[in-house]
C-alpha cells in the first residue's frame, strides 16, 4: 500500500515537472534566454502531465478507497507542487531528469492495481 | 466588448481591495488559529509528551487482550468510582499506548461549571497495559486540549464568545480566499514560480505558492471549520424545523441519543470482557474505548466503539450491550447520507482518522496555512512601506499603519512561536504541586506572547524581528535539550526506545526542525541588514549614521 502511495508521489511530481518545464518562464530557465517551447512539444508534455496526475490519482484511490484516497491526493499535490517549485527556482535541469521518475513509477503503480 | 474588459479590471481591482483588507483585519487572530489548530493534530501526542509520568509504562506495546485490559481497568473503576454516573475508558490502540480511565459524578447542588471541569480532571487513573499497576500520577496539565480548545474558543472568555470570535475570522477568511483567487490573475502562468531576492515580488511568490498550491486544503479546512460551528452561527434553520424542541436535534444530529435515567435500583455490573470478545468478533478487531453510563445501575449501559478505519466520518462504528444483563440491545447500521456527510466534513477537521500519513499531510498543509498567513501580512507592510520610500530615504518616518501593522506582525509572527514555546517549557519547569497548574501553564503562554507584542509596539525594528525569532528558535529548539534535564525520555533514549515513545521522540524532532526555521529566518534577516547597510554605507554615510535601521521591506 505504501508503495502504491509512493508511486502516487512521484508521479504527481513528474506530473507537475511535464507541465512545468514547458512554461515560457522556466523552459528558458533551463535552455537559456529568449528560447521557447514548439507548440507540439509544449502539447505533448502537457497531455503526459494531466495523464500523470490522473494516474497519481488512481494510485492513491488505489492504496487508500474513494473516502480517504482524494483527500490523500490532494495532500499528495500539494507536496508535489512545492517540491516543483522550489527546483525549477534552484535546479531546474534536475525537473527535466527528474520527470522521468513518472515512467518506472506509473509501471509499478499499474502493476500493484493489477495484481490484486 | 471593451466595456466587458473594463467591468473585468474593475472586478479584479475590487476584490484585490477586498482580499486586502478582509485579509488583514484578522490576519493575527488567524495566526493563532492556525497554529493552535495545526498544532491540535497532534494534541493526543503532545498531552502525551507532556506527562512524562506515563513514559516509561508506554514504552512496551501491550500484549494482553483488550478484554483483559477491560477487566482490568473495571476491576480498578469498581474500586475507585462505583457511583460514578458514567466511565471513559480507553484501551491501548495505535495513538494511545496505556489504559486510561476517567469518570464522572453525579453533579452536585451549586457546583460551578468551572469546578466540575477541574474535578472531572481529578478523576481519572492510568493503568500499565503490561503489568496492569498504576502508573506513576501523571502532573495536572490540560497538554494538547489547551491549544485543541484554543483553537476554537480562545481564552480567558467565555466559550461562545471565542467561537463567535473565531468563526468570524473564519468568515473573513473565506472571502480572502476566494476573492484572493479572483484577483490572481496570472494563477496558472506562475504556478510555479518563486523569485528569491526580489524584495515583494518575492514576498507575493511565497504567499501564492503556499496559497494557491494547497489552496484544496485551505478551502476545505475554513469550511469545514464552519459548518462544524454551523448550529451557533445559523440557528433560524433547526429553529424552524425543530422549533423549541431544540434537544431533539441534538440528539438526532448527534446521535448521543439516549440519555437513559438511572432506574435507582442496584444491579452489579456485567462481566465486560465477553461484550468485548463478541465485538472483537463481528468486527475483527478489538474495540478501543469503552463508555458504561450508569455503571452499577438496573439501567447500565456499555457501549463499545472502534476506530472507523479507512473513512473520514469522525463516527465510531459502536456496540451497546445491557450494562446489567450483559445482552447485546443494538450496534450501528448504516446511517442517512445526510448524516454521514455531515460526519465526513466533520472527520475531515477534525483529521480523526486513523491514517497517519494523511495526518502528518494535513500538519504540513497546516504549517503552510501558517506561512501564508504571515506572508499575507508581510506583503502588506511590504507594499505600504513603498509610499514612505522618500520619507524615509530622507530621515523621516512611516506612517501610524504601517507602524502598527509592522510591530503586530512582529508580535504575532515572531512572538506565537515563543508562546507556544513557553508553555511546553512552562509544563517542564512549574512545581508539580502548585495549585491551579493548568491555569498557570495557559496564563505562561498569554504572559509570553503578551510580552512579546507589548515589546514589538515599542520597538518594530528589524534588531526587534531577529531577537524575537532568535528567542522562539532557542527556546523551540532547546526543547529536546530541557527534555536532557527534566525528563527521563529524551531523545538519546526515546530514539532507541520502544515504539510508545515514538510520539515522544517526534514532538522533540518536530520542535528541534521548527526551531531551526526560526533560527535560519533570524540569520537571513540579520546577513541581510548587514548588507543593506554596507550599501548604505557607501552611498549615503551620513543618513545610514542619523537612522537606526528601521525594519525595511525585506
Amino acid at each position: 500500500m505504501s508503495m502504491l502511495i509512493l508511486s502516487g508521489v512521484a508521479l504527481a511530481f513528474s506530473g507537475f515537472s511535464a507541465k512545468g518545464i514547458v512554461m515560457d518562464r522556466h523552459y528558458s530557465d533551463i535552455h537559456g534566454r529568449g528560447k521557447e517551447a514548439d507548440s507540439a512539444t509544449r502539447l505533448r508534455m502537457r497531455l503526459l502531465g494531466w495523464l500523470a496526475l490522473a494516474l497519481s490519482f488512481i494510485a492513491c484511490i488505489g492504496a487508500s478507497g474513494w473516502h480517504i484516497g482524494p483527500v490523500l491526493w490532494c495532500g499528495v499535490l500539494s507536496i508535489a507542487a512545492w517540491t516543483v517549485t522550489l527546483l525549477l527556482q534552484y535546479a531546474p535541469r534536475k525537473v527535466v531528469l527528474g520527470a522521468w521518475i513518472g515512467v518506472p513509477a506509473a509501471l509499478l503503480a499499474a502493476a500493484l492495481l493489477l495484481m490484486r | 466588448m471593451k466595456e466587458g474588459v473594463v467591468v473585468k479590471e474593475g472586478l479584479r481591482q475590487s476584490m484585490s481591495w477586498v482580499h486586502t483588507w478582509a485579509g488583514l483585519l484578522v490576519c493575527w487572530l488567524l495566526l493563532l488559529v492556525f497554529m493552535a489548530g495545526t498544532a491540535a493534530y497532534y494534541r493526543h501526542e503532545i498531552t502525551f509528551w507532556m506527562k512524562p509520568e506515563l513514559h516509561k509504562a508506554a514504552e512496551a506495546p501491550s500484549t494482553i487482550p483488550a478484554a483483559a485490559s477491560a477487566t482490568l481497568i473495571v476491576r480498578e473503576l469498581q474500586q475507585r468510582a462505583p457511583e460514578a454516573n458514567g466511565w471513559f475508558i480507553d484501551l491501548p490502540s495505535e495513538r494511545n499506548p496505556l489504559i486510561q480511565a476517567g469518570w464522572t459524578n453525579p453533579p452536585k447542588k451549586g457546583m460551578s461549571r468551572e469546578e466540575r471541569r477541574n474535578a472531572f480532571r481529578q478523576q481519572n487513573v492510568t493503568l500499565d497495559p503490561i503489568t496492569g499497576q498504576h502508573t506513576a500520577a501523571p502532573r495536572d496539565t490540560r497538554g494538547g486540549e489547551f491549544l485543541y480548545r484554543l483553537h476554537f474558543d480562545l481564552y480567558y472568555m467565555s466559550a461562545l464568545w471565542g467561537r463567535w470570535i473565531v468563526g468570524i475570522a473564519a468568515m473573513f477568511m473565506l472571502v480572502a480566499i476566494i476573492s484572493g483567487v479572483i484577483t490572481h490573475k496570472r494563477i496558472f502562468k506562475d504556478f510555479f514560480t518563486f523569485r528569491p531576492k526580489k524584495g515583494q515580488r518575492s514576498w507575493l511568490d511565497a504567499h501564492n505558492a503556499t496559497a494557491v498550491l494547497a489552496l484544496p486544503f485551505h478551502l476545505m479546512i475554513t469550511y469545514t471549520g464552519l459548518v462544524t460551528l454551523m448550529f451557533m452561527y445559523m440557528p433560524s434553520p433547526t429553529k424552524a424545523l425543530y422549533g423549541e424542541d431544540q434537544n431533539t436535534m441534538f440528539a438526532e444530529v448527534f446521535m448521543n441519543v439516549d440519555r437513559t435515567k438511572p432506574a435507582g435500583v442496584h444491579a452489579p455490573l456485567a462481566d465486560v470482557a465477553p461484550m468485548l470478545q463478541q465485538a472483537e468478533r463481528a468486527w475483527g478487531e478489538a474495540p478501543t474505548r469503552i463508555v458504561v453510563s450508569h455503571p452499577n445501575d438496573a439501567n447500565a449501559k456499555v457501549e463499545l466503539f472502534r476506530p472507523s478505519g479507512q473513512q473520514l466520518s469522525n463516527l465510531e462504528p459502536s456496540m451497546t450491550f445491557n450494562g446489567a444483563t450483559g445482552a447485546l440491545i443494538s450496534s450501528t447500521g448504516p446511517i442517512s447520507t445526510t448524516l454521514s456527510a455531515r460526519a465526513a466534513v466533520y472527520g475531515l477537521h477534525l483529521a480523526h482518522f486513523a491514517d497517519p500519513l494523511l495526518r502528518a499531510l494535513f500538519f504540513i498543509c497546516g504549517l503552510a496555512g501558517c506561512a501564508m498567513v504571515a506572508t499575507g501580512a508581510l506583503l502588506w507592510g511590504v507594499k505600504e512601506r513603498q509610499k514612505y520610500a522618500k520619507v524615509v530615504a530622507a530621515g523621516g518616518k512611516v506612517g501610524f499603519g504601517v507602524r502598527l501593522v509592522d510591530a503586530l506582525n512582529i508580535g504575532a509572527i515572531a512572538g506565537l512561536p515563543v508562546a507556544f514555546a513557553v508553555y511546553f517549557w512552562s509544563n517542564r519547569l512549574l512545581p508539580l504541586d502548585l495549585a491551579q497548574r493548568t491555569n498557570m501553564e495557559a496564563n505562561c503562554f498569554f504572559a509570553a506572547w503578551g510580552a512579546c507584542a507589548i515589546l514589538a509596539q515599542i520597538r518594530p525594528t528589524r534588531g526587534m524581528w531577529r531577537f524575537q525569532l532568535l528567542l522562539g528558535a532557542v527556546l523551540l529548539g532547546g526543547l529536546p535539550l530541557l527534555n536532557v534535564f527534566t525528563t527521563g525520555t529524551h531523545l538519546g533514549v526515546t530514539l532507541f526506545g520502544g515504539p510508545g515513545l515514538r510520539p515522544v521522540a517526534g514532538f522533540d524532532l518536530v520542535t528541534l526542525l521548527l526551531g531551526a526555521l526560526l533560527g535560519w529566518a533570524a540569520w537571513w534577516l540579520g546577513r541581510k541588514g548587514k548588507r543593506q547597510a554596507a550599501a548604505a554605507k557607501s552611498t549615503a554615510p551620513a543618513a545610514a549614521a542619523a537612522q537606526p535601521a528601521p525594519l525595511e521591506a525585506a
